[in-house]
C-alpha cells in the first residue's frame, strides 16, 4: 500500500506557520526592547547632560507591587522625564497584585542583570532586606519609595507614612469634633497604608476629643471597595465623619456620601487620600473635604536624579529622606487639578507648561 | 524468499535493523516521548536569551529562573495529576497562600518546623478533602466548586493573617531543608516530579487516574474506584499548593497574605504549565515531567524578558504572545512527531 506523504506535512505551510512564529516573536521582541530605548534622554549623544561628563545609559529598574495601577502613572512619569534629562533608562517591573515573590525575583533579576540602581516599594518588613544587602554588596544603590521599611536601602522618598495619618486625625477632629466616624483602609496591614490609619486613631485618642473612630476594611479593588463602603454606611447613618487612607477607599467614600446624600444626614465631614479622577471632582464639588496628595511624580523623579548623582559621584553624594509632601488639596486646589491635565497629575502625556489657574 | 516475503517486500531482501550506538537509541527515545517537544522549546528560549542578553547565563540569573520555577513547578506537578483525572483545582492559588501561616502559628506555638510543616499541610489536605467532597458526591464541576473555595480561602488568609505578612523563620537545618539553602526549593521540585511520574506511569493510580479522565463512567463500570482515586488527587493537588507556598516563604523571609488577585495568577501559571506541557485540560491524557517543562519555559519567559528590561505595561502582551507562539510551535512540532513514528505500510 503507497501512503507515501504520511510524515511530511506539506513543506510550503509549515514553512509558513513557521516563519510566521519567527517574525512576530521578532517584531514583539524588539518592538518591546525599542521600550526602553525611547526611555532615554535624545541629548546624549556627544557630551553628558548640562555640566555632567558623558556618562553611560545607566539603568535603573523600579520595583513595585501594583505595576498597573494608575496611581503610578505619574511616578513612571517622573521616572522618564528625569530620565530623558539625565540620559538613563528604567524598567518598571514586579507585581501586579502584590505578590511580594513574584517582586523579589524582578528585584533579584535586577540585581543579576546588572541594573545600576534599584528602586523598591517597601511593602514588606522581610522579604526585600537580602537582595538590598545583595545589591548594596554589589555596588547598586537602593533607594525605597512610596512605602518604607526599616531595612538597608540608601533613603526613603514618599510620603512620610505615620506623619501624615496624625496629620489627618488633628484634621478629623477639627471638621468633625464628635460622633462616630469610620476610616476605611483598602487592606489592612500593607505597609503603605496601615501607618496612616495608626497615625488617625492616634491623633483622635491623643486628642481627647468625643469621638468613637472605627477602622474597616474594604478591599484590593475599587468595585469591592465601593460595596463594602456603601454597606458599612446602611448599617450606620447616624455617622457623623467617613475618612480613608488610601486611593480606592477614598473615591468609594466620596461616592456614597453623594449617593446617599450624607450630607442630608447625620455627616457632617469626609475625605481621604490621592487623587484619583473621580476623587478629585468630588472634592471640588464639595462633596469630600479634602483629600491628601502625595506627589507621586516625584516619587519617581527624585529616585532617578538620586541614584544619578550617587553614581556620578561614587557614592560621594548620598540620597536624602525625602517626604514627597502631605497636601491638603480642598476644594479651590481641586479646582485646579480639575482644570489642568498634566503628567504630573497623570492624566495626559503632553509636555508643556501648567499654568496656574485663578 | 518465498512467494509470500517476495510480493511483500518487492522482491528486495530485508536488512536485519543497524545495530545503533548507545547515544543514538537513546537520543532517538527522548526524541519520541511526547514532553520532547516542550523541552526542546525550553531549550530554544534559553538559547535565544542567553543570545539576546550577556546576564542570562550567569549564575545569578540562573538561582533567579529556579527561583521563578519552583512555586509553579510544584504547583502544575500536583494540578495536573487532576487535570488527567478530568477534573481542576483553581483554589490551589489561595492553598499557596493559607497554608504558610498555619505553619507560621504551628511554629509561633512552639511546635518544630517539620512538624508544624506537616501540620499545616493536613491544613491544607483538609481543603482538598472539601474541594473532592463537594464536587464528587453534589456532582457540581470542579471548576466552580474550586472557583468558590479560591475565594474563601483567600478570604480565610486574609482573616488568619489580619493582611499583614509575617516573618518566616530563618535560621536552622530545618529553615534550610524547606526552602531555606538556595536550591533546596529545586530538590523538592524534583523529588515531587519523580514520585509524581512514577506514580502516573507505573502505578495503579496513575493508570486509574488516566482511566477516569478518559471517561469515568466506563472506569467506574470497570470496577476503577473512581470517586477514591480522584479524592485523593484533589488533596495531593492542595498539599503540593501549600508545600509550594511554604517554601517560597521560606525564601523570602515572610510569609506575604497575597493580597491583589495574586492567588488567582498563581493557579493560572500552574494550569498554564501543566497545559504547555502536553496535559489536556479535558482530562484523560497528561505528563508530569512536561508540567515540569512547561513551568521551565514559562519561568524562562518571564526572566528572559524581565532581564532585557521588558516594562510592566509591554510585559503581559509579550509573555501572553509568546506562551501562545511556544504552544503553536509545540503543537506542530507534535504533530509532525507523531505522523514521523506512523507505520508507512
Amino acid at each position: 500500500m503507497d501512503v507515501s506523504g504520511a510524515g511530511q506535512m506539506t513543506p510550503s505551510r509549515r514553512n509558513f506557520l513557521k516563519s510566521l512564529g519567527v517574525v512576530t516573536a521578532a517584531g514583539l521582541i524588539a518592538a518591546c526592547t525599542n521600550d526602553n530605548g525611547e526611555a532615554a534622554g535624545n541629548g546624549n549623544g556627544g557630551g553628558g547632560s548640562g555640566n555632567f561628563p558623558e556618562t553611560p545609559e545607566w539603568n535603573f529598574v523600579f520595583v513595585n507591587h501594583v505595576t498597573t495601577n494608575p496611581f503610578f502613572v505619574p511616578t513612571v512619569y517622573g521616572i522618564e522625564d528625569a530620565g530623558a534629562i539625565l540620559g538613563t533608562t528604567h524598567q518598571w517591573t514586579g507585581s501586579e497584585g502584590s505578590d511580594i515573590g513574584e517582586m523579589v525575583n524582578a528585584m533579584e533579576a535586577g540585581i543579576g542583570g546588572g541594573a545600576d540602581g534599584i528602586g523598591i516599594a517597601l511593602v514588606d518588613l522581610d522579604a526585600f532586606n537580602g537582595p538590598t544587602d545583595d545589591a548594596l554588596a554589589a555596588g547598586i544603590p537602593v533607594l525605597g519609595y512610596n512605602a518604607d521599611a526599616p531595612n538597608n536601602r540608601l533613603a526613603y522618598i514618599g510620603q512620610d507614612l505615620y506623619g501624615s495619618g496624625f496629620e489627618m486625625g488633628l484634621r478629623i477632629v477639627d471638621l468633625v469634633g464628635s460622633g462616630k466616624v469610620a476610616l476605611f483602609i483598602a487592606t489592612p496591614g500593607q505597609l503603605n497604608i496601615q501607618p496612616r490609619i495608626d497615625g488617625a486613631l492616634d491623633a483622635i485618642a491623643e486628642s481627647g476629643a468625643d469621638i468613637e473612630a472605627v477602622d474597616i476594611a474594604t478591599g484590593a479593588d475599587l468595585t469591592e471597595e465601593l460595596n463594602n463602603v456603601e454597606a458599612w454606611y446602611l448599617g450606620n447613618q447616624d455617622a457623623t465623619g467617613m475618612f480613608a487612607v488610601d486611593a480606592g477607599s477614598t473615591q468609594a467614600v466620596g461616592q456614597v456620601v453623594r449617593d446617599q446624600n450624607a450630607r442630608d444626614n447625620a455627616l457632617v465631614a469626609a475625605g481621604g487620600y490621592d487623587l484619583l479622577p473621580e476623587t478629585v471632582e468630588l472634592v471640588a464639588d464639595g462633596v469630600l473635604d479634602f483629600t491628601i496628595d502625595q506627589q507621586p511624580y516625584l516619587q519617581g523623579f527624585l529616585p532617578v536624579v538620586y541614584m544619578y548623582l550617587w553614581k556620578l559621584s561614587g557614592g560621594v553624594v548620598t540620597p536624602p529622606e525625602t517626604n514627597t509632601g502631605l497636601v491638603f488639596l480642598d476644594s479651590v486646589g481641586a479646582q485646579l487639578f480639575l482644570e489642568t491635565e498634566s503628567r504630573f497629575e497623570g492624566d495626559a502625556e503632553e509636555q508643556k507648561i501648567v499654568e496656574p489657574v485663578g | 524468499m518465498t512467494e509470500l516475503e517476495e510480493r511483500e517486500t518487492g522482491g528486495e531482501a530485508i536488512e536485519p535493523p543497524v545495530s545503533r550506538s548507545l547515544l543514538v537509541r537513546v537520543g532517538t527515545y527522548l526524541l519520541r516521548r511526547p514532553e520532547s517537544t516542550v523541552a526542546i522549546a525550553a531549550l530554544a528560549l534559553a538559547v535565544y536569551f542567553t543570545l539576546a542578553n550577556e546576564f542570562f547565563l550567569t549564575a545569578a540569573n540562573i538561582r533567579v529562573i529556579a527561583n521563578v520555577l519552583i512555586p509553579t513547578a510544584i504547583l502544575a506537578t500536583g494540578q495536573t495529576m487532576l487535570l488527567i483525572s478530568g477534573e481542576i483545582d483553581l483554589s490551589q492559588g489561595a492553598v499557596y497562600f493559607m497554608t504558610p501561616f498555619l505553619a507560621h502559628f504551628a511554629v509561633e506555638a512552639g511546635i518544630p518546623l517539620p512538624l508544624a510543616v506537616m501540620l499545616a499541610l493536613l491544613g491544607a489536605g483538609v481543603i482538598g478533602l472539601i474541594n473532592g467532597g463537594i464536587t464528587l458526591a453534589v456532582g457540581i464541576p470542579s471548576f466552580i466548586v474550586t472557583l468558590g473555595m479560591l475565594l474563601i480561602v483567600q478570604g480565610v488568609t486574609l482573616n488568619l493573617s489580619d493582611g499583614f505578612p509575617a516573618r518566616a523563620p530563618s535560621v536552622g537545618l530545618d529553615v534550610d531543608i524547606f526552602g531555606g539553602a538556595p536550591f533546596s526549593g529545586l530538590a523538592w521540585v524534583i523529588l515531587f516530579v519523580a514520585f509524581l511520574h512514577i506514580v502516573l506511569t507505573k502505578t495503579r493510580w496513575g493508570v486509574y487516574t488516566i482511566a477516569i479522565g478518559d471517561n469515568r463512567l466506563g472506569a467506574r463500570e470497570a470496577g476503577v474506584p473512581a470517586y477514591r482515586i480522584t479524592m485523593r488527587n484533589f488533596i495531593v493537588a492542595a498539599m503540593l499548593a501549600g508545600f509550594a507556598g511554604i517554601i517560597e516563604g521560606v525564601r523570602i523571609g515572610s510569609f506575604d497574605p497575597g493580597a491583589g488577585g495574586a492567588a488567582g495568577l498563581r493557579v493560572f501559571m500552574a494550569v498554564a504549565a501543566a497545559v504547555i506541557g502536553g496535559t489536556v485540560l479535558t482530562g484523560g491524557y497528561g505528563t508530569i515531567i512536561g508540567a515540569f517543562l512547561g513551568a521551565l519555559v514559562l519561568a524562562v519567559l518571564q526572566d528572559g524578558f524581565n532581564i532585557m528590561g521588558v516594562s510592566a505595561f509591554t510585559f503581559g502582551i509579550v509573555l501572553g504572545a509568546a506562551i501562545i507562539v511556544a504552544m503553536v510551535v509545540n503543537a506542530l512540532a507534535s504533530k509532525a512527531r507523531i505522523r514521523s513514528q506512523s507505520v508507512k505500510l
